[in-house]
């Protein structure tokens, strides 16, 4: 047992070493994953996106249409470009300076006061989906906000006291509660995911280049002998990873969320247990890999392209039930796939490891057999790169 | 000279064909990620989310809502519950996504003038579910609010159309324009496709001409260039292009049609804009390729430079919502003008003349990255260096 351990520390030492030598896996390992923290990070600072322009024609030029283009002024998510005509504001939608266009036309005020309903238009641009949801939600809670004013009035008209014609103007409203992101905004949203994402990716494209270095360098058989057989090199390099990935994963939940004014809702116990089961799960999974690529730079290479696909098959950003099956069966086998299900549910709604017993469970067989992939991998390169002996 | 481009354009894409590094990224890769992405989102919308009912109110008005909601694309109730610990407790395990509460004594408050709150919760740490629930079941609810409201002031004898005109006074015609169904897979998979391409072209072009020295091919690319620099990176630029304009084909003709409702075979503005992200992307690879003679540190340099480009280039979240300093990142990388352009002349199928700035802007990566390129490589093509090498 102690020669074991001496074994996995002399291991240790030799990978802080590889790491220190080789400035692609210092970059990947040491300085990517701090100074993407920061940098993506920043992006999202705002968490919302505010004053979207929404170019306005009015045509009625009344009293309650200045009103109304005031009023939507006024709001938060809205920015109003004034112009002279439709065709100016859809110029200016199709120039991308708005991201849609709003149309009063002639006689709106008439008609709302002789109790006539008036038509008006907006057209947002689809394309782009958030500002165009953004704009569609808040223009419609003003139009239902000068409907009920128009109510009130009338009430009030009728002889009812202002009490009770505010309760006739809105019988049945909507009491709307985004929980765990009460903002409803992307940042809030995406942030959380986007710091493990970066935990994942460079301890992925880290690791597997350090294996398909010692592959390329023909050293995995001298690295299983030197750990005392398959398992011994696994654990021997591993155990850098974990530590390093460890400290990161630490820092990210306690400095980065504090900088990003993050919400915590549940357990850090639970937190920490569930990141160590994570990385124990990625370190063999990135072992694996990098024993399918034959040097560090295509690992590195192809490896780069893994972000984006495991992001969105993971289920965050579209629903995995959503997914076909045979893209559900590869999410599945992503550690990152019941990783965000417990975690997203901890940090965001204060949820806990009990609740998500499967999720747990499912990460548990994944580090299986990721563990079982990986020390067949190496016995493969092993195998390989035995002297041959006549 | 163009003889002797052609002949380094042949003669890349024969080492493109040749080297892993080259053939898995440039014509391995962009189909498999193609396929992946458009299967992701094959069901367009995110349909029949789990939800849970708490109705208090056990009234015909209650059940009448419950239909409704039900009925909409992206509401399946599942659950039905008591309390709000309940609720809480469901959305802690992920076992419903929202929902909606009926209070006690609903319809007998709705005939006796008093407000009524129907409240919908949406779990919106899962932000793309949320938003739809949201849009759906705030229809269904205003909708069937404004059917209330019809009815009581009918019942006064008030006229069917003055009745609706109250309701409504102000009828807002609402239009979304490009993508009216928010279809997802319309939405991103063009997008991510152009992401992968981008990445694809200057990562690998990072590599053509510092990967010369790892093939100790230098020399035989001096004698087919005639010593140019100019002719080895037009030439390599031309084979790049090409193979770009294959996987342009690729995306156009099966991906777009197939998985992303393109009804733009063979547009022109497409391939214009296309075609300029891609020499954007080569050149910028060729000025990284011809500064770092190191392999490694070039792919790195690609990977740190790409991996950020579709955050930052406004296509999920706007430009107009991060700080300064990372709208002004945001302009060094050729994705953001791409997606700009690509939103008018794909989504809004607008002409060239819309995309003029954006075009320049793409053209001035090549109008600085080439020459860059050229006068860094002619060093390394000197017969005194290649004897060196």
């Amino acid at each position: 047992m102690p020669e074991r351990i001496h074994n996995i520390a002399q291991l240790f030492l030799r990978e802080i070493k590889l790491v220190a030598g080789n400035h692609s896996l210092l970059l990947t390992l040491l300085l990517a994953p701090l100074f993407y923290v920061f940098f993506y990070g920043t992006i999202y600072s705002y968490k919302v996106e505010e004053k979207v322009v929404l170019a306005v024609a009015d045509d009625d030029r009344s009293e309650m249409s200045r009103m109304f283009v005031e009023q939507m002024n006024n709001m938060q998510v809205v920015a109003v470009m004034r112009t002279l005509s439709l065709e100016e504001a859809q110029e200016r939608m199709y120039r991308g300076e708005a991201q849609g266009y709003f149309y009063i036309p002639k006689g709106m005020q008439a008609k709302v006061l002789s109790l006539q309903q008036a038509d008006v238009v907006l057209a947002v641009n689809g394309a782009r989906f958030l500002p165009s949801s953004e704009l569609t939600g808040a223009i419609t809670q003003l139009g239902l906000t000068i409907g009920a004013g128009v109510r009130l009035q009338y009430q009030e008209k009728m002889g009812l006291n202002s009490t009770m014609a505010l309760q006739e103007a809105m019988p049945v409203n909507i009491d709307y509660r985004p929980l765990y992101n009460p903002q409803a905004s992307y940042g809030g949203f995406l942030l959380p995911v986007l710091l493990v994402l970066i935990l994942q990716q460079t301890l992925l494209l880290g690791l597997s280049g350090s294996i398909a270095l010692e592959r390329e360098n023909l050293e995995v058989g001298r690295l299983v002998k030197m750990g005392g057989g398959l398992s011994g090199m696994l654990y021997g390099k591993a155990a850098f990873y974990l530590l390093l990935y460890l400290a990161y994963a630490a820092f990210f939940m306690t400095v980065n969320y504090q900088v990003l004014h993050l919400p915590f809702r549940g357990s850090y116990r639970d937190l920490a247990v569930l990141l160590f089961l994570f990385i124990f799960t990625l370190i063999p999974m990135a072992v694996w890999i990098g024993t399918l690529f034959k040097s560090q730079l295509l690992a590195a290479q192809l490896m780069a392209f893994s972000t984006y696909p495991f992001f969105l098959i993971c289920g965050y950003a579209w629903p995995f039930e959503s997914m076909p099956p045979a893209l559900q069966g590869l999410s599945s086998l992503l550690p990152l796939t019941p990783f965000v299900k417990v975690y997203t549910s901890i940090v965001q709604t204060g949820g806990t490891l009990r609740d998500h017993a499967g999720s747990v469970v499912h990460l548990v067989l994944l580090w299986v057999f990721y563990l079982l992939l990986a020390l067949w991998g190496l016995k493969r390169l092993n195998k390989k790169q035995q002297p041959l002996s006549l | 000279m163009i003889r002797s481009i052609l002949k380094v354009a042949l003669r890349e894409w024969k080492r493109i064909l040749t080297f892993p590094v080259y053939y898995m990224a440039m014509l391995v890769l962009p189909p498999v990620l193609c396929l992946l992405y458009a299967g992701i989102y094959n069901k367009h919308f995110a349909e029949d989310l789990p939800v849970a009912i708490w109705d208090e109110a056990h009234s015909p008005l209650s059940r009448q809502f419950t239909f409704m909601l039900e009925q909409t694309e992206s509401i399946h109730i599942t659950q039905q519950v008591q309390s709000e610990g309940e609720l809480q407790a469901m959305l802690h395990k992920g076992i419903v996504m929202g929902a909606i509460h009926f209070p006690r004594r609903m319809d007998e408050q709705i005939k006796s003038r008093q407000p009524v709150y129907i409240t919908i919760y949406t779990n919106v740490s899962y932000l793309v579910p949320a938003k739809l629930l949201y849009k759906d079941a705030a229809q269904v609810l205003l909708t069937a609010a404004a059917g209330v409201q019809l009815q009581k002031l009918m019942k006064t004898g008030m006229p069917a159309g003055k009745a609706m005109a109250l309701v409504m006074p102000v009828q807002l015609q609402s239009f979304t324009l490009y993508n009216p169904r928010y279809d997802y897979q319309q939405y991103l998979v063009p997008g991510v496709i152009a992401v992968a391409m981008q990445m694809m072209m200057i990562m690998v072009v990072a590599l053509a001409l510092n990967y010369e020295h790892k093939t100790h091919s230098l020399g035989e690319l001096y004698e087919v260039s005639n010593g140019s620099a100019s002719n080895a990176i037009v030439g390599k630029s031309l084979a790049y292009l090409s193979v770009a304009w294959v996987d342009y084909i690729m995306i156009t003709l099966v991906i777009y049609p197939l998985f992303a409702s393109g009804e733009q075979l063979f547009s022109w503005g497409l391939f214009t804009i296309f075609t300029l992200l891609m020499l954007a992307c080569i050149s910028v690879g060729m000025m990284v390729s011809a500064i770092f003679k190191d392999l490694l540190l070039a792919c790195d340099v690609g990977i740190f430079y790409t991996s950020p480009a579709f955050v930052f280039s406004g296509f999920t979240f706007p430009r107009w919502g991060m700080p300064w300093y990372d709208q002004y990142y945001a302009m060094i990388m050729p994705l953001t003008p791409f997606v700009d352009a690509f939103f008018k002349v794909y989504f809004m199928d607008l002409p060239l003349r819309y995309v003029r700035l954006e075009m320049a802007h793409m053209l001035l990566f090549a109008v600085i990255g080439l020459p860059v390129a050229i006068i860094l490589f002619q060093r390394s093509l000197q017969p005194s260096t290649l004897q060196h090498a």
